[in-house]
């Protein structure tokens, strides 16, 4: 059985059909360069949870959505922010988050 | 049970971290998070490889929590605090666990390893080594469990609270959006379940909300908290953390965790499956 738990930075797309998926992946930054404590969270079209992961050491997410919009928010020590995504099947919306 | 017997914050938790009848434990997916570091003091928990079965898709059995809880230096009589990665949702799954076996004195570190490390405190990468135990366990509290033929004689007539996300419940996700879209399982939820996903108990830095606004969730969305409940998610651990909050913080009793949830309901053949955003009927 595999767990529900978040891999940090995300899943690697290693052994993964992207064309069967529509990723959202990123990089979350702050003035010093990519943050490596901190949570990409992505919340659906109505801001409800759905996924959150701690940042790679390179303060790397990946996320495995549906087809639609959605929203990442960037949770590091003194800050939060939102941006708005689309995503498709088989494409892989990349972000570049800065704080 | 009052809310600070089950739940500790931060304060509380810098105040007894060096208190050795106080175990804090570290329950996370995989010991990766823990071995980089984790608070002063504490042991580590394996979800998969140290509280599952192995062979059996099943808990650990009593012998094994016993030998399990000893090696680790955790004894009938010490308070343990458990805090993790994923807002909780695993260390809500071992208080569950726990409980089950009837450890007396078990309590969340509120906002988990989240909020401890946004709130920059100290996380260490030392090793921490307590003298071994010797721990005994009771046997399994089945009031806590629910299994799948409670869930399809509770259809239509008990409480079925799906914790998952309204995305997972109504079938056009199949797991959480952190992990790739491929499972065995059909899409779907339970009929009759109602969507409270387990986030809305929660604020953004991981903490639980307040008693008065946990009881609106619920009775907000319809579920009449005088009947028994099951919660389930997809495979037990989101569902402890929404568990946690009916049975422990607010105190209903008639509350049980399906820790089979949905990697084994929607894999059942001949079973009623509902898809969409509405509950469905009996």
């Amino acid at each position: 059985m595999s767990s529900c738990g978040a891999v940090v930075g995300g899943v690697s797309l290693d052994h993964v059909d992207v064309t069967k998926q529509a990723v959202i992946q990123g990089v979350i930054s702050n003035s010093a360069g990519p943050v490596a404590t901190g949570y990409a969270r992505l919340n659906d079209a109505n801001g409800d949870f759905v996924a959150e992961v701690p940042l790679s050491t390179r303060g790397e997410f990946r996320f495995f959505a549906a087809p639609g919009s959605w929203t990442v928010v960037a949770l590091i020590p003194g800050g939060t922010s939102r941006t708005d995504v689309t995503a498709e099947l088989g494409q892989i919306a990349d972000l570049d988050i800065t704080l | 049970m009052a809310r600070n017997e089950v739940l500790v914050d931060t304060e509380w938790a810098l105040v007894h971290i060096d208190d050795p009848k106080i175990v804090f434990v570290e329950v996370d997916e995989d010991t990766a998070a823990y071995e980089a570091n984790h608070i002063r003091g504490a042991v580590g928990l394996n979800w998969r490889t140290e509280l599952q079965d192995g062979v059996r898709r099943d808990i650990i059995r009593k012998e094994s929590i016993e030998a399990l809880l000893s090696a680790k230096g955790i004894a009938n009589d010490d308070t343990v605090v458990l805090y993790g990665g994923n807002n909780n949702w695993f260390a809500a799954y071992a208080y569950w666990y726990l409980k089950l076996y009837g450890h007396q004195d078990v309590r969340l570190l509120d906002g988990g390893r989240k909020k401890w490390e946004l709130d920059g405190l100290e996380l260490v990468s030392d090793p921490t080594v307590r003298p071994a135990t010797t721990y005994v366990a009771t046997e399994q509290d089945r009031s806590l469990r629910s299994f799948r033929d409670d869930v399809l004689n509770a259809i239509g007539t008990k409480n079925l609270v799906d914790v998952r996300s309204p995305d997972e419940y109504a079938g056009r996700l199949l797991a959480p959006a952190h992990l790739p879209q491929e499972t065995s399982q059909v899409a779907g939820h339970v009929p009759t379940a109602v969507n409270i996903p387990w986030s809305k108990a929660a604020n953004d830095d991981g903490t639980f909300k307040s008693d008065d606004e946990l009881k609106a969730l619920y009775e907000g969305a319809g579920v009449d908290l005088g009947k028994d409940t099951i919660a389930y998610c997809r495979i037990g651990e989101r569902s402890s953390h929404t568990w946690f909050v009916l049975r422990e913080l607010l105190g209903i009793q008639n509350v049980t965790n399906y820790d089979g949830s949905w990697t084994e309901y929607g894999s059942l053949v001949d079973v009623p499956v509902a898809v969409g955003d509405a509950p469905g009927q009996a």
